[in-house]
């Protein structure tokens, strides 16, 4: 199976403070950001790698991963580390990150799926600086291809995909035909969430995404990345969606000391009107 | 003065590991019984008055030493795969730019990979791993993954190594230290091990002990430099080999050797008679070695333990190195301080990490303690000290890998690593006032650990 795997960088979640929102609120400074992989991402390559291979012998791959993404040269990096963990090759559409939106990514992933044809695309269900929760759905559209969301579990059939969505109350199992979109949630990467058609039933993974290995990471300047421009993909490129503001969230306010009970119940019923 | 290795065994430890087996190698048998009751017997106020202590603990000993042969991994059969006509060698780096401390992107990958595992595999395991004075039961599964050992084998033996690559494994020790010191030493001996076989190893030495180090299951092996006396310094060895025949011989003890338990490959560091130190590869089922364990203070986790050869006979491919090019003996002790330097200091930023999170959050007198400056200046000098200690580290790193002298520059990361990182460490356990010493925070585990750190390879004696 040939599968895509739409990664996204995005500033480190464990040093959000850095932020800084210049005067006027018009973009983010993004100077000195950490940036890491979107986690949703990460478990869509575990997953992707999962259903290319056999659990048993996890080097041998039996299929084809592609793993795409949009940014300046530095997002090279997130590729690079993808190919460590054992992506076959990758795709870099060049482009800032002021330029681009969900509706721009979406369209130009399609002209990617079309020249690549793969068998599925495998993504997070969204990145979490943005938290937009579109582009697969989004892409799924413009490609015609049917879409499983929030997929907690996936197991490989013939020509399909039977695919588990946690909801309120139990477990949909969705039965998608190739070619299929499904975007993952968290609870993909536990031991049993994923099998190829080559991988036993009773094998259990390690919970998590797998551990590159360290020559890996050597290797990975060998394996294939390619540059596209986002022009060459997309005729409109015109921004949808503009930010018109940014604004930090409002500071915590001081708590207050209260001398007794009685003052405690007054104030909890006439200030913040809770009883 | 600390002297390595010169307390009594702690046979407290040896038998409760037998009763309480962390590793499935090591099984409950009649042997804890009787060594359990030998223990009380050798610790019994009567054998101390009649004299009878020494001789107690020997009998004990011996009999815990034939227990814990069972459980190595000796028996690993080493094979030359393949002939080799000469060693492969890599050769130095290119040097970078006069002052640069930006990290390549291999670095930086490698480094988050280290970090993660530290973090997810490590850190969570490190209590129970103290405590039972070995890796747990998955460890070594979960490392395999990493495929560590393989940094140091050269490309054309099938490992990743196309040139030097001692600051990518400073890097690696210094975040597996920070998850925990004890398990980063057990991940990285065969590293260690690797490494040395590769700088120095023969033809024949390294298609028998260097490709196994690619497999997906590679050896566990470890150096074994420390001696068990006062002021043990490296280039003053004990330990000593005499040419026999066509072979060598040789005797001695070595203490706070690495995985003890589970290695099947010692790189031992010997006088040779009428040449100086040299180091030889002895497999760990060679017939006259002995492989004790011995828990010490810190370090736990790594399995620590002595090792004593009685008149073991070596076959003549057992010295490292040949024709091609013999040891350096000095720089094999550099490479150790540096390697040592860096998991200081990994240690040492995660008591940093640690304490400035419990200062912040930790209120006394109705406000964070870190707003006591007797808190906030104490946490500010370990913040510059470590920053010293790491810079003082990648240097030594830096010139190693790109082939120039770092004799000075390691002695310097080593001095101020083992100085400052038993101050670092007691500064850990002062911050947290009662909690530093539980056991429900780490800080004692950490100051522990860098005691022990600061008497590798005869650190402060020197």
């Amino acid at each position: 199976m040939k599968i895509l795997v739409p990664l996204k960088r995005v500033a480190d979640p464990d040093n959000a403070n850095k932020i800084k929102i210049p005067a006027g609120g018009a973009t983010i400074d993004t100077t000195g950001l950490e940036w890491k992989p979107n986690p949703f991402d990460e478990y869509a390559l575990e997953a992707a790698l999962r259903l290319t291979e056999n659990g048993a012998t996890p080097k041998t791959r039996g299929g084809e991963v592609i793993v795409v993404t949009f940014g300046p040269k530095e997002c090279e990096t997130t590729l690079r580390a993808a190919l460590a963990t054992g992506a076959d090759r990758a795709i870099r559409v060049d482009a800032k990150d002021d330029e681009l939106d969900g509706s721009i990514v979406a369209k130009a992933l399609r002209a990617i799926v079309d020249k690549e044809k793969p068998d599925a695309v495998v993504m997070g269900k969204q990145a979490v600086d943005g938290d937009s929760n579109q582009i697969g759905q989004m892409l799924a559209q413009h490609l015609g291809w049917p879409q499983a969301t929030f997929a907690a579990t996936i197991e490989e059939e013939d020509g399909a995909l039977l695919v588990g969505r946690e909801v309120d109350g139990g477990v949909i199992t969705l039965r998608v035909k190739l070619p299929a979109l499904v975007t993952v949630d968290l609870r993909i990467v536990a031991p049993t969430s994923v099998y190829s058609k080559q991988t036993k039933r009773d094998f259990k993974y390690n919970d998590g995404v797998r551990f590159a290995a360290l020559p890996a990471i050597m290797a990975a300047k060998k394996k294939p990345l390619a540059e596209l421009k986002l022009a060459e993909l997309v005729s409109d490129t015109a921004l949808k969606v503009q930010y018109s503001r940014f604004e930090a969230p409002p500071s915590r306010k001081a708590g207050i000391k209260v001398k007794d009970v009685a003052e405690l119940v007054t104030r909890l019923k006439n200030e913040a009107k809770v009883i | 003065m600390r002297t390595p290795g010169a307390e009594p065994i702690e046979l407290r430890d040896l038998a409760r590991e037998l009763y309480y087996p962390a590793s499935p190698l090591m099984r409950p048998d009649p042997l804890a019984l009787a060594l359990s009751a030998l223990q009380r017997f050798s610790s019994s106020p009567a054998v101390h008055r009649l004299g009878l202590y020494r001789p107690a603990q020997r009998l004990a000993r011996a009999v815990v030493r034939e227990g814990f042969r069972v459980g190595t991994e000796a028996g690993r059969r080493f094979t030359a795969a393949r002939a080799l006509a000469r060693p492969e060698r890599v050769g130095p780096a290119s040097p970078g730019d006069l002052f640069d401390l930006n990290l390549t992107e291999e670095q930086q990958l490698a480094r988050e990979l280290a970090q993660r595992f530290a973090n997810e595999v490590l850190r969570p395991a490190a209590h129970d791993a103290d405590a039972a004075c070995a890796p747990p039961a998955d460890f070594y599964t979960r490392l395999d993954e990493l495929a560590l050992s393989a940094l140091a084998v050269p490309s054309a033996l099938g490992g990743a190594a196309t040139e030097a690559s001692v600051v990518t494994h400073a890097l690696v020790a210094e975040d597996l230290a920070r998850g925990d010191a004890g398990l980063a030493v057990a991940a990285l001996a065969p590293l260690a091990a690797a490494h040395a076989l590769s700088r120095w190893g023969s033809a024949d030495q390294q298609a028998r002990y260097l490709t196994p180090f690619v497999e997906p299951t590679p050896p566990r092996a470890a150096l074994a430099i420390c001696e068990p006396r006062p002021l043990f310094d490296p280039t003053a060895l004990s330990t000593r080999a005499r040419a026999d025949g066509a072979g060598f011989v040789l005797t001695g003890e070595k203490s706070l050797v690495p995985l003890v338990g589970g290695a099947a490959l010692f790189l031992v560091a010997a006088n040779l008679e009428g040449k100086g130190p040299r180091v030889f590869v002895v497999e760990a089922d060679a017939a006259g070695l002995t492989a004790t364990r011995e828990p010490a203070m810190g370090l736990r986790a790594a399995g620590l333990g002595r090792v004593t050869f009685d008149e073991v006979r070596l076959p003549e491919r057992a010295l490292l190195g040949d024709a091609f090019g013999s040891v350096d003996f000095m720089q094999l002790i550099d490479l150790a301080r540096t390697a040592t330097s860096a998991l200081t200091v990994g240690v040492a930023q995660a008591v940093l990490d640690y304490t400035i999170a419990y200062a912040n959050e930790r209120h006394a007198f109705g406000e964070p303690i870190s707003h006591r400056q007797a808190v906030a200046f104490m946490i500010a000098d370990v913040g510059v000290e470590l920053e010293g200690m790491r810079l003082l580290t990648w240097r030594a790193a830096a010139r190693a890998e790109q082939g120039l002298s770092f004799h000075r520059e390691a002695f310097l990361a080593r001095a101020l690593c083992a100085d400052k990182g038993v101050e670092i460490g007691t500064h850990g356990v002062q911050l947290l006032g009662g909690h530093g010493f539980i056991k429900d925070h780490p800080v004692e585990r950490w100051y522990r650990d860098l005691m022990t750190l600061s008497v590798m390879e005869g650190g402060l004696s020197l």
